[in-house]
This record gives C-alpha cells, sequence and structure tokens, in this order.
C-alpha cells in the first residue's frame, strides 16, 4: 500500500543548456538551474517567455543543441532511444489541454501511465496485469474520481479531466512532474483544486514536481521556489515573498497593475 | 469614442472575373473536345435509342424464377466480399501509418510506402483478379485476393489523409510516457481516427459488393460469374433479376453502414 515504492525523488541540472528550435528561434538561452529531489517550483513568464520549453527540455521532447541537462545525476538522452523511454517512464507531464482520449473510458487512459512499465506485448493486446490496473485505480483515488472510472473521458468537466491528467502521471509512479500551465484552461475556483491537488502529491509522495504557470500571483500562492523567465533566460529565482516590484517588471516587462491582482484578491474573498 | 467613429471599413475586394472566365472557358472546350475524341454525337444517340429500347424490353420484366439459383452464388459473392474486406481493412492499418507524414519512420519510408499505395491504386480490381486467377487458378479465392488488394487501395489512401489531421498533442503525451513508436500509434494516433476508420472499410465492403460482378467476368467466383454466363446467353430477364438482386443487397448494405457510421459519431 506504498505507491511510492520504488521512486526516490529525483533533481535535476541545467547546465549552460541551450535549445534553438529549426526555425532558428533560441527556446533557451544558456539556462544554469538546479532543482533539488522533492522540491516544488513554479516557473513564471509571460507568453513565449521558454517555460514550455524549459519543461519540454527535462523529458527530452525537445533536444538541446548546447550544455546539459542531467536528471537524477544522468545527462538526458538526445536521440529516439530506450534509454529515453525509461527515462520518460519515470517523468510524468500534465498539459493544459488535458491530451485524453476523449472516447475511451478514464481507466484507459490512465493505463496509459503504466505503458512503459509492462511488457510490449501486453500492452499490445490491451491485456494489462492487475498489478497496474491497482496501480491505476490508487492514482484516480488519490485524486478522487475513482468513481468515474468506467466513464468516458470525455464526457467529464475541464476540472475533472485534468484530474485524469493528473492520475495518468502519477500512475506512471514517476519521480518528476512536469505541469504546462495545467490551470490555464480552467476557471479560478477549479484552478486552485488542480492545483492543492499537485501540492499534495509533492508532499505526500515526495515527487520533484515544476509547474508552469502563466501568472505570479497564483505562483505566489503555491510554490516553494519561483523560477522566472523572459526571452528564454533566467530572471529571477527565489521564494515567492521575495518577489519585489523590481522583479516583476524584469520577469513580465511591464509594471504591476489591478488585472494581476484580482486572482489573488478572488482567493482571500 | 471619436477614434472609433473614424473606423474604415475595408472595400469587398472585386471578384477576379478573368480568372473564371478562363476556367469556364477552359472546362467547356475540354468538354467538347473530349466528345469530339471518342466520336459522341447526339444524333447517333437519338438514332440508335431504338436498340436500347429493344434490349430494355427484353430485359423486363425480371425473371423471378430465377431468384433460388441465385441464392448460392450471392452468398458466395457476399464472403468474397467480407473476407477481402477483412483482410485488406487489417492490412490497409501498417499502410496507412507509414504513409501519414506525422506518423511514419523517416522519409524514406514514408516515399516508399506512398508509391507502393500509389501503384496499388492505379491499377484496376480487374486486372488483380486476372493476376490472381493465373496465380490461384480462376474462381472465388482468386476473386477474394483481388478485393484485398482493392480494400487496402481504397482504405488507405482515406485513412492515411484522416491521420494526418489528427490532433498531435496526444501522441506526444504517449511519447511523454515512455511509449515506444507502435504505443503511440495504437493508443494515440488510432483511437482518434476509429470512427474514420470504420467508415472507409464500410465504403469498402459496399464498393466491394458491387466490384465482384465485375470480378466474374473473369472467373473470379461469385454472383458476377452467373452474370456473365446469363449475359452470353442473351438470357436479359435473368441478367435484370442479377442486376436487382445485387442493387438491393447494395442499398441494405447502405443503409446499415450509415446507421453505425451515425453511431460511431
Ligand atoms: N516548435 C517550435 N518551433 C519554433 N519556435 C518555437 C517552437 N516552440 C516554441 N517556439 C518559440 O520558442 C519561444 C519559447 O516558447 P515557449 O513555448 O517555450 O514559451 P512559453 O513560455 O511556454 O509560452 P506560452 O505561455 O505561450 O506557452 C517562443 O519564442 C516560441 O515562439
Ligand atoms: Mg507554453
Amino acid at each position: 500500500m506504498n505507491p511510492s515504492a520504488g521512486n526516490s525523488a529525483t533533481g535535476i541540472r541545467f547546465r549552460k543548456a541551450r535549445v534553438v528550435y529549426p526555425n532558428g528561434t533560441v527556446g533557451m538561452k544558456d539556462l544554469d538551474l538546479e532543482i533539488k529531489p522533492g522540491e516544488f517550483v513554479v516557473i513564471v513568464g509571460s507568453s513565449g517567455a521558454g517555460k514550455s520549453t524549459l519543461l519540454r527540455a527535462i523529458n527530452g521532447l525537445n533536444p538541446i543543441s548546447d550544455g546539459t541537462i542531467e536528471v537524477g545525476g544522468r545527462s538526458v538522452p538526445q536521440k529516439e532511444s530506450a534509454e529515453l523511454r525509461r527515462l520518460r517512464a519515470r517523468i510524468g507531464m500534465i498539459f493544459q489541454d488535458f491530451r485524453l482520449v476523449k472516447r475511451l473510458t478514464v481507466m484507459s487512459n490512465v493505463l496509459v501511465g503504466r505503458l512503459a512499465h509492462v511488457p510490449g506485448w501486453r500492452a499490445m493486446l490491451n491485456l494489462w496485469p492487475a498489478h497496474d490496473k491497482e496501480i491505476a485505480f490508487r492514482a484516480l483515488e488519490r485524486v478522487g474520481i475513482a468513481d468515474k472510472a468506467w466513464i468516458k473521458a470525455g464526457q467529464l468537466s475541464g476540472g475533472q479531466q485534468q484530474r485524469v491528467g493528473i492520475a495518468r502521471a502519477l500512475a506512471q509512479e514517476p519521480s518528476i512532474i512536469l505541469a504546462d500551465e495545467p490551470v490555464a484552461s480552467l476557471d479560478p475556483v477549479t484552478s486552485r483544486q488542480v492545483m492543492d491537488d499537485l501540492v499534495r502529491i509533492n508532499r505526500e509522495l515526495g515527487i520533484t514536481t515544476l509547474v508552469n504557470l502563466h501568472f505570479l500571483d497564483l505562483a505566489q500562492e503555491y510554490g516553494q521556489r519561483i523560477v522566472g523567465l523572459r526571452n528564454g533566460e533566467l530572471v529571477y529565482d527565489g521564494t515567492p515573498d521575495t518577489v519585489t516590484e523590481a522583479d516583476f517588471q524584469r520577469i513580465y516587462g511591464r509594471a504591476v497593475t489591478e488585472d494581476d491582482l484580482k486572482l489573488s484578491g478572488e482567493s482571500h474573498g | 469614442m471619436a477614434e472609433a467613429a473614424v473606423s474604415v471599413r475595408p472595400e469587398k475586394p472585386p471578384r477576379n472575373w478573368w480568372l473564371w472566365g478562363t476556367a469556364l472557358a477552359f472546362l467547356v472546350l475540354m468538354t467538347w473536345w473530349s466528345a469530339r475524341g471518342i466520336g459522341f454525337s447526339i444524333n447517333e444517340l437519338v438514332c440508335n435509342i431504338g436498340g436500347g429500347r429493344r434490349l430494355l424490353q427484353e430485359s423486363w420484366p425480371p425473371d423471378f424464377s430465377f431468384l433460388p439459383r441465385l441464392f448460392a452464388p450471392f452468398l458466395e459473392t457476399v464472403q468474397i466480399a467480407i473476407i477481402g474486406t477483412v483482410v485488406g481493412a487489417i492490412l490497409a492499418i501498417p499502410i496507412s501509418v507509414l504513409a501519414a507524414r506525422n506518423l511514419t519512420l523517416g522519409m524514406f519510408v514514408w516515399f516508399v510506402d506512398r508509391n507502393f499505395m500509389n501503384i496499388l491504386r492505379t491499377l484496376p480490381d480487374l486486372f488483380w483478379a486476372m493476376l490472381f486467377a493465373t496465380a490461384v487458378g480462376f474462381g472465388p479465392i482468386a476473386g477474394a485476393l483481388a478485393l484485398t488488394v482493392f480494400t487496402i487501395a481504397v482504405v488507405s489512401k482515406l485513412y492515411s489523409e484522416s491521420l494526418e489531421a489528427i490532433d498531435m498533442g496526444l501522441t506526444e503525451a504517449i511519447r511523454a510516457a515512455g511509449g515506444s513508436w507502435w504505443q503511440m500509434v495504437q493508443y494515440g494516433a488510432l483511437p482518434q481516427s476509429l470512427s474514420q476508420y470504420v467508415s472507409y472499410v464500410l465504403y469498402g465492403f459496399e464498393l466491394n459488393i458491387r466490384a465482384s460482378m465485375i470480378l466474374g467476368l473473369v472467373g473470379a467466383g461469385g454472383i458476377g460469374m452467373i452474370l456473365e454466363t446469363q449475359r452470353s446467353n442473351f438470357e436479359y430477364e435473368r441478367v435484370t433479376m442479377i442486376i436487382l438482386v445485387v442493387l438491393v443487397a447494395v442499398l441494405v448494405i447502405e443503409q446499415v453502414s450509415a446507421v453505425i457510421r451515425r453511431r460511431l459519431t
């Protein structure tokens, strides 16, 4: 009954890591960053700052053209390979648009998280071992939607769909979770519930968690540590309560406005 | 407020009459040229209409007493079509996947597979029937093999295009979870496009029932073979009966597949 058995939280280290897209756009500029095992880090920045690029470099979805990225002390393979797949198997990813197969059941979607953990022929024939189904069920229980296991994913609300996304990541028994703007398509109340889930999972299971957020207020509320990006460069790295107006200016390239404080205002009301 | 008032509405750009005119003229010319080429003339058509009428009169009414003797060959036709559709539809999956630019395994594989697909499609079903009839002998096996190839050609062309239009976010989510190439296809790409696939396969089945009439011409079994014998014996009332049976079968299949398709979406 210990879902975290077998995974020890893993650290991540960027050394002068650089991402250049095929069209020449530099998505990440010589980034130096170290994330300790079990940390909950929120990455903020305006659109195009390079938040997604950073996350996707960790699981090799975006190859780096210079520097290194190490996960758990081993550098991330830069070519599609069995080694890269083994690394990805232990890194759960959560997306803004959920990325579920809508016409399949919640259970089928969560079992995708087990794909890399079962023998190939079993996955091919859709014959899931009882052990893996159990893991999937526990993942659903952890986000409180086990009762929806046999419902089609497309019939759930946005917040529920994102929980399925989280459960899919948890089913991987990951040592790292990467969440790319997980609440950007949700309303403020649901956003908080999903953020609460992520924080709770981080505390309970000690999974190193990186969350991209567009807005600073939510980041300040949830992050133990905030990393600010702008144009692919690190412009802030510190605790949530030490962000000054000057830091805000550096991250977003403009001054703080009333709008930026709206979300946090609601939460206190 | 004042700023909004002076907003300039862009004028609708003029239609390109030249382009439309040229295209229309080109179409008319092409049609005229083609009609000339095949010797089509309204005069002849009217003069020969008598011959056509005689044929129609001889073909009516359909010979219903012939119906019981159609049962076995019709069943064979359906069986040929089922085998051709099922085997062809399964083989069409990997061929479609490798022909879809977003899923294929490298440009070389894509190029080879695309061309293979094009060759299958270019050669007519009659050619395949004759080829297999020479290879495995005249009869239903040759027909089933020909329809297998025919189904691959039809389904893979349509399906590879549907696959190119899928949402790649989902397939990326599977890669991000450590899934292999085939898992990405099986769990990400295929479920998204299942309803299109099923409707193409049903369409292939319809075409196969129709094609089996023609395949009989080269002795590839089924109802087409009876059609050919009766036609060469000038038994036109029986020919009508056969055509009627196939017509009803095609209409029924069309209705059934429409229902299935509607339930899928
Ligand atoms: N596939 C790609 N090809 C070319 N350029 C890209 C690609 N993906 C991202 N970029 C560019 O890299 C930069 C960083 O993009 P990234 O998606 O990481 O930003 P982001 O902070 O996640 O933004 P958003 O908040 O809009 O998601 C941007 O300038 C973007 O245009
Ligand atoms: Mg992004």
